[in-house]
């Protein structure tokens, strides 16, 4: 089959590979029909996370067709068309029991990395490096999914492919930090980050009740996308102070929840923003967290700080001061989906939340390294590259 | 020698060394990511007992029938089960009668990861073949592949 793999530091490449095959009885085999780049692809193109092995195939925000069954599987039947969550999760052991699925203890067979980097493991997850488990990604024509019953979800008719791909990840990622930063009704809500989750964080926190969300990032394009399809009010934070507009806007509090849907590419002005680049470039830190820190000092006293984007290790100048004194509750976590999928699609299909506009790239996949270029650059308003294997 | 004996062998040298840095990786500590206590001489970790926590009941998890993993290492460890607080399931632990070296405790590793596993799902999640570009071997790629083949039996556990 075709499928476009991980071939070094910002080269991708689209070649044929070996079929996936059903390996575990609890696996299923998807024709995959869409499969999106994901900001968090970004940190694996440029070398940020060195577990990559060229030849790898990446993609991980997919949906598609059932095709193949394993023995083990009882819920899914070939022809089911299905989204998939990025996070491969046994739904038996403690942690998927507490719906904490991106927790898994059984969904990383190569927990050695993980442990040795972080103390504990976290599951596995497609297309992201032998750190995550070295499961092959959904760039292709098909991809295996492992425990398909609790990790992948059939489509209701009536919401299209367009915008039942976004709930693989993006909306189940911002939705998660909406709902775990503990969003409420009447809060304000900062969201640092206008890409598709940071969109997404925003959308949910309003139909968890929020009466004031702003979202924060320096694209002219994304911020214009989050006014029409979100809803939501925009912070340029090129040519405002942030800080000094979110306090205007809140009496003077700051935002009840602050979430960051960056990761460890942040751009940030001034000297910050240098400071963070010649630092992760030395290799001196492996992250820049400035989205981070600034989210932590804008909260107000006792709100709540959720990291959405992804980071890898430790970070410097971290505001540990402001959290402690100003009473924070600091949470972080790569997706649980599998807790929010099933709502998902219901609000999908009563036409509540909708993403068809960040699918502003919709190619063959036989275009990724274009699609990942135009991505990285967000060349022509790029928000998201998405890949038709099938055409 | 010629060139493509000569990258052969840096290539196998890399996957070994891949495979070390990985097993030493738990002891790295990173300046500013280190740990506040001393870390135990390797005589007193190679004793520890060495636990999984099993979301089942204790009587599933019944020393005398252990799962295969666990029991293919014999009368070379000694197994404990202990229920875990807050219905959490049950705790499995084991460790040598003796002073075993780092790969003996890789072996028990992966065979406490195994055990849990067949206890938790009935199987082991496998990721080997996964659909892959092909390359030439390097260096670079040999010593991830080393690290990888390694991580099922190292880590922190």
């Amino acid at each position: 089959m075709r499928a476009a793999t991980w071939a070094g530091v910002d080269e991708v490449s689209v070649e044929t590979v070996p079929d996936p095959a059903i390996l575990n009885d609890r696996d299923v085999i998807l024709k995959v029909s869409r499969t999106t780049t994901c900001g968090s692809d970004l940190h694996l193109l440029g070398g940020y996370v060195p577990a990559m092995r060229a030849g790898d195939v990446l993609g991980h925000e997919f949906m598609g067709e059932v095709v193949e069954v394993g023995p083990g599987v009882r819920d899914r039947r070939v022809g089911d068309r299905v989204v998939v969550n990025s996070f491969i999760a046994c739904g038996n052991c403690w942690y998927c029991r507490q719906e904490l699925y991106s927790l898994c203890d059984n969904g990383n067979p190569n927990p050695g990395i993980t442990e040795g980097l972080w103390g504990q493991s976290p599951g596995g997850c497609f297309g992201y490096s032998h750190a995550m488990g070295g499961f092959a990604g959904s760039h292709a024509e098909y991809v295996r999914v492992p425990y398909a019953d609790v990790g992948s979800f059939v489509v209701p008719e009536e919401v299209g492919d367009d915008r039942a791909l976004f709930a693989s990840d993006a909306v189940s990622t911002g939705w998660m930090g909406a709902d775990l930063a503990g969003t409420k009704p009447g809060d304000t809500v900062a969201v640092w980050g206008a890409g598709g989750v940071g969109q997404m964080a925003a959308r949910a926190a309003m139909l968890l009740g929020a009466e004031q969300v702003v979202v924060i990032d320096r694209l002219t394009e994304r911020l214009e996308q989050v006014r029409r399809h979100v809803g939501a009010e925009v912070v340029d934070y090129s040519t405002t102070d942030v800080m000094a507009e979110l306090r205007e806007r809140t009496g003077g509090r700051g935002p009840d929840v602050c979430i960051e849907a960056v990761g460890m590419e942040a751009h940030s002005t001034g000297v910050q923003g240098v400071y963070d680049q010649v630092k992760q470039q030395l290799r001196l830190q492996t992250d820049r967290p400035s989205a981070v820190r600034e989210a932590i000092m804008a909260c107000r006293k006792g709100g709540s700080v959720f990291v959405l984007g992804v980071f890898a290790g430790p970070v410097d100048k971290f505001p540990l001061g402001a959290a402690m004194n100003k009473g924070l509750t600091l949470r972080g976590a790569q997706v649980h989906g599998q807790r929010y999928m099933p709502r998902i699609l219901g609000h999908m299909a009563r036409g509540e939340l909708t993403t068809e506009h960040l699918a502003t790239h919709v190619m063959p996949l036989e275009d990724a390294p274009r699609g990942y270029r135009m991505f990285k650059d967000k060349e022509d308003g790029c928000v998201r590259a998405v890949f038709l294997p099938h055409g | 020698m010629d060139i493509d004996h000569l990258i052969g062998r840096a290539t196998a040298l890399a996957g070994d060394a891949g495979t070390a840095l990985l097993k030493q990786l738990q002891h790295v500590r990173v300046p500013g990511a280190g740990q506040a206590s001393a870390t135990d001489p390797p005589e007193v970790a190679a004793r520890r007992w060495r636990a999984v926590t099993v979301l089942r009941e204790p009587a599933d998890v019944d020393a005398a029938g252990l799962p295969a993993p666990l029991a293919a290492l014999g009368d070379r460890i000694e197994v404990r089960t202990t229920p875990a607080p807050g219905d959490r399931g049950t705790e499995l632990a084991a460790r040598y009668r003796g002073t075993p070296g780092e790969d003996e405790i890789g072996d028990l590793r992966a065979a406490l990861r195994e055990a849990k596993a067949l206890l938790e799902v009935g199987e082991v999640l496998r990721v080997d073949p996964q659909p892959h570009g092909t390359r030439a071997a390097t260096p670079q790629g040999a010593a991830l592949e080393g690290a990888a083949k390694a991580a099922p039996r190292a880590g922190v556990l």
